[in-house]
C-alpha cells in the first residue's frame, strides 16, 4: 500500500480494505505472547494531535504505536499553544520541524486532518473529525464482524442512532458496502439524512427494522453534548422507541443478532445494561481489535518524511 | 508594474477594425469602431481610416461595451490584506469590467455619509474606472437603527442591503423601504435565514451528509426570499434579489415578477457553473454563500437567465487570503474572487456551447446593471461615449498567479486555462487594458 494518509474510507479500494484487514490479524495474535511487540517503526516518531477529547481512541492508538516500537508523543492540546490561539497550520508547521512521522489527529471540525494532510509530509491519520470519519474505527468494526461472519458479503448491519451527527456510521457503513455488507440505519427521522447516502435501507421504526433480519444491530452513542437542537424529546422517549429496552433484547437474543456499540455506552439510552452481559454482544472484542486495526493502519502507511530534497510543506 | 499607469490614446483618433459588435438585441454585426476624443465617432463596415488614428486589428473578435457588476466585495476599509480599491478596479479592468457596486460589509460598514465620502475620494485617487458603493439599510449592519439614508444618497448611493446579513425583523425592514423609496433608493438582499443556515458552509444534502458538515438547506435562502419580496411588495420598494443559488429560488421570482412585484434579481456564474459535487475533497474554492446546490439547479438557473427572470448577472466578487482559505472546510470564510474569471469563464462553458449569445452577456451583465444604478448604457453605436472591450474568442487566458490582479487568488478557475481573452479595455479617450 503505497498511501500516505489514511483519513476516510470513500478513498480506499477494495484491495486496500483486504490488505489492512489481513495484516490486522497477526497483530491481533500477538496480543497472546508475552511480549507483545515488534520493532517495526522503531525510529519513527508517532504524535497524538487530539483536540477533542478521547480516552479511548487516544489510549488505542497510543499502545498501537508502542506496540510497533514507534516513540510517542501526545501533544498536550488544552495546555499548548492551540490553546494560546495558535491556528492549526502554524501548529502543523511547527510540528514539520519537530519530525514526526505520523500524526495522528482528532477535531471537531469535518476535513480538518485533510487540510492538515495537505500541509505536511508525515503520514496523517484521522482519528475522528467532526461528523465526516473515523476510519479506524470502521477498521476494526469490519475486522470484528469478519470473526464473527468469515464471508461478510450478503450480511445485514442494522446501525441505530443519531445517524446525522454520527462520523461512525458513515464511515463504517461505507466500509461495511465496499465489503459486500447490506446496511441499514435506524433513528429518528429528524436524526436520519434524508438525501444520500445511496444503497442503505432507512428505518424509523424499530420492529420493522428488525423484520428486515439484521446479522448485527450497531448501536451508537447517543452524542448529547453535539446536539446543537433539540432532535427527540428526551431519552427516555429515545429509549423507549429507538433504544435495545429489555424486552428488544429478548427479540434479539431469540434471533442470536449479534450487538456492537463504538463506546462508551450510555446505559438506559441507547441500550439497556443488560446488554452489557449479553453473549452476542462484541463491544469488548471491537476495543481489543482496535489497537490491531491501528497497528494495521501504523504499518502500511508510507511517510515521506525521508524525502529530503522534496519541497517542505507541499506534499 | 505599478498599477495607475494611464495610457491615452496616442493618437486623438483610435480605430477598431474588422471586429463584430455585440450588443444587448441582435447577432454579431461586423464593423469598425472609430473612437475620437473618447466618443465613438462612426461605426460601419469599411470605415476610412483617418490619417491620425492609432488602428487595432480586430479581424474575428468581438467588440463589446464593456461590463458593470453590481456586487463587489473590495474590503477597504478594514480587511486592505484581502484586497483594496486599487486592486479591485485593476481586477475588474483585467476581466473586462468598468464599474462596479461595492458592498456595504466593511469595517467600519458602509453605514454614514462620513464612510462613503471617504471610499469615493478614495477611489477618485485609485481608480481607473468609475466605483459606486451600496449603504447599509441599518447601523453597522445589525437590524436595529436606520443608517443615514439621506446623506447617503446626497452622495450618489441608490442601492441599500445589510449585506451578508439580511435584516433579521420584518418590522425593520418593512419600514425602511417605506421610508427611503421617497428617496429613489432601492433595496438589495442577501437572503437566509440565519436560524436555519447553520454554519452556513455548504447545500443540506448528499454531499453535506457525506462530508458531515451540517448543511445550509435552500429553503433558508427561499423564506428570506420571499419575505423580502412580500415586505417590498407591501412597502411599494423595488427589490433586487442577491445572488439566487436554487431552482426554487429562481421560481420564487418568476412567480412574483408575474405579481407585479418590483422586483429584479442577479445570478452569480459560479452558481450557473458549479455545483455541490465541486466541493471534492473540502476545496474551499468551492465555498460560498448562497452555497453551491445541485446540478439541477445549475440548469434550472441557466434557464432563468435565458428567460428573463434573472435581470442581471454580479460576480459576488468576494476575495480572502490563501491563508484564510487553507483552513479546514468550515473554518474558511465564505466567497471567492470573480471579477477577473466571470466573462471569460460564461464565455467559455456557455457561448462556445451556443447556450446564450453575446447578446445575454451584454444585456445582463454590461446593459441591465447600469441601467439598475440609474447609469447610461454604453452600446457600441455612433455618438455614445466609448466604454467598450475587444475580446478574441479563440484566444485562451490562464488564470494563474502572475495573471490576477486581485489581491487575493480565491477562484476555482486558478491555474486553469479557458477559452476566450480579454484583450483591450477603452474607456472614454484611455486605453485600460491592452494585451
Amino acid at each position: 500500500m503505497a498511501r500516505k494518509d489514511f483519513l476516510d474510507i470513500a478513498s480506499l479500494s477494495r484491495e486496500e480494505v483486504d490488505l489492512l484487514l489481513d495484516q490486522a490479524t497477526p497483530f491481533k495474535e500477538l496480543f497472546t505472547r508475552s511480549v507483545k511487540k515488534v520493532p517495526a517503526l522503531k525510529g519513527k516518531s508517532v504524535l497524538m494531535l487530539f483536540y477533542e477529547p478521547s480516552t479511548r481512541t487516544l489510549s488505542s492508538f497510543e499502545v498501537a504505536a508502542k506496540r510497533l516500537s514507534a516513540d510517542v508523543i501526545d501533544l498536550d492540546v488544552p495546555h499548548s499553544s492551540v490553546a494560546k490561539g495558535e491556528t492549526v497550520k502554524d501548529t502543523v508547521d511547527t510540528l514539520q520541524a519537530m519530525r514526526a512521522d505520523y500524526i495522528v489527529v482528532r477535531h471537531k471540525m469535518s476535513g480538518l486532518p485533510q487540510a492538515i494532510a495537505r500541509q505536511t509530509r508525515a503520514s496523517v491519520i484521522n482519528a475522528g473529525d467532526g461528523a465526516h470519519a473515523h476510519p479506524t474505527q470502521a477498521l476494526l468494526d469490519a475486522f470484528t464482524l469478519r470473526e464473527v461472519f468469515p464471508d461478510l458479503s450478503g450480511r445485514k448491519v442494522l446501525i441505530a442512532g443519531d445517524i446525522l451527527h454520527s462520523r461512525v456510521a458513515r464511515s463504517t457503513s461505507s466500509l461495511l458496502l465496499k465489503l459486500g455488507v447490506e446496511v441499514g440505519f435506524l433513528g429518528p427521522g429528524s436524526l436520519i439524512p434524508r438525501s444520500g447516502p445511496e444503497g442503505i435501507r432507512k428505518f424509523t421504526d424499530f420492529d420493522e427494522a428488525l423484520r428486515w433480519n439484521p446479522d448485527t444491530v450497531y448501536l451508537l452513542r447517543v452524542q448529547m453534548e453535539r446536539q446543537d437542537a433539540q432532535y427527540f424529546p428526551g431519552v427516555q422517549e429515545y429509549h423507549r422507541v429507538y433504544g435495545v429496552t429489555r424486552e428488544r433484547l429478548d427479540r434479539i437474543q431469540g434471533e442470536g443478532i449479534y450487538i456492537m456499540h463504538p463506546g462508551p455506552v450510555n446505559r438506559g439510552v441507547e441500550l439497556c445494561h443488560e446488554v452489557m452481559d449479553y453473549e452476542r454482544s462484541l463491544i469488548n472484542q471491537q476495543v481489543e481489535n482496535g489497537i490491531a486495526a491501528r497497528m494495521a493502519v501504523l504499518y502500511s502507511l508510507k511517510p515521506q518524511t525521508d524525502l529530503e530534497d522534496a519541497d517542505p510543506g507541499k506534499i | 508594474m505599478p498599477i495607475l499607469v494611464k495610457y491615452k490614446v496616442e493618437a486623438m483618433s483610435l480605430l477598431i477594425k474588422g471586429g463584430k459588435i455585440a450588443a444587448e438585441e441582435g447577432p454579431l454585426v461586423p464593423g469598425d469602431v472609430l473612437i475620437v476624443d473618447g466618443v465613438i465617432a462612426a461605426v460601419g463596415e469599411g470605415l476610412d481610416v483617418p490619417p491620425e488614428a492609432q488602428v487595432i486589428e480586430a479581424e474575428g473578435k468581438i467588440v463589446a461595451p464593456a461590463m458593470f457588476d453590481a456586487h463587489v466585495h473590495f474590503r477597504e476599509p478594514g480587511q486592505e490584506y484581502k484586497e483594496d480599491i486599487a486592486h479591485g478596479t485593476e481586477a475588474a479592468i483585467n476581466g473586462g469590467v468598468t464599474g462596479v457596486v461595492m458592498m456595504p460589509n466593511t469595517s467600519p460598514a458602509i453605514d454614514s455619509p462620513a464612510v462613503v465620502r471617504s471610499i469615493l475620494e478614495r477611489a477618485r485617487e485609485v481608480s481607473r474606472i468609475p466605483v459606486y458603493t451600496s449603504g447599509c439599510i441599518t447601523k453597522n449592519r445589525v437590524g436595529g437603527e436606520l443608517s443615514g439614508i439621506d446623506g447617503m444618497r446626497q452622495l450618489g448611493v441608490v442601492m441599500l442591503t445589510d449585506d451578508g446579513d439580511p435584516v433579521a425583523n420584518p418590522a425593520v425592514l418593512k419600514n425602511a423601504m417605506e421610508y427611503a423609496t421617497p428617496f429613489g433608493m432601492f433595496f438589495a438582499s442577501h437572503c437566509e435565514v440565519a436560524e436555519l443556515s447553520g454554519p452556513r458552509a455548504l447545500n443540506e444534502g448528499k454531499i453535506s451528509y457525506q462530508l458531515g458538515i451540517k448543511g445550509s438547506p435552500a429553503c433558508s435562502e427561499e423564506i428570506c426570499m420571499d419575505r423580502d419580496i412580500r415586505l417590498a411588495h407591501a412597502a411599494g420598494a423595488h427589490i433586487h434579489i442577491q445572488h439566487v443559488s436554487s431552482a426554487i429560488g429562481m421560481e420564487t421570482i418568476r412567480w412574483w415578477k408575474k405579481m407585479g412585484a418590483e422586483v429584479t434579481a442577479e445570478v452569480s456564474p459560479h452558481h450557473l457553473i458549479f455545483n455541490e459535487e465541486d466541493i471534492g475533497d473540502y476545496d474551499t474554492h468551492y465555498k460560498m454563500n448562497p452555497p453551491l446546490r445541485r446540478a439541477e439547479d445549475n440548469a434550472a438557473l441557466l434557464e432563468g437567465l435565458k428567460e428573463g427572470v434573472f435581470d442581471l448577472i454580479a460576480t459576488d466578487h468576494a476575495p480572502h487570503s490563501t491563508f484564510e482559505k487553507e483552513q479546514d472546510f468550515v473554518s474558511a470564510p465564505n466567497g471567492i474572487t470573480g471579477l477577473e474569471t466571470a466573462l471569460v469563464s460564461l464565455y467559455d462553458r456557455f457561448v462556445t456551447s451556443g447556450q446564450i449569445g453575446w447578446d445575454l452577456i451584454v444585456k445582463r451583465y454590461s446593459a441591465e446593471p447600469r441601467r439598475m444604478m440609474g447609469l447610461e448604457v454604453v452600446p457600441v453605436e455612433e455618438s455614445k461615449p466609448a466604454d467598450l472591450i475587444v475580446f478574441d474568442p479563440a484566444g485562451e487566458t490562464t488564470f494563474s498567479r502572475e495573471f490576477m490582479r486581485s489581491k487575493s487568488i480565491n477562484t476555482p478557475f486558478l491555474d486553469q486555462t479557458l477559452q476566450g481573452r480579454v484583450e483591450l479595455v477603452v474607456r472614454g479617450s484611455e486605453i485600460l487594458l491592452q494585451r
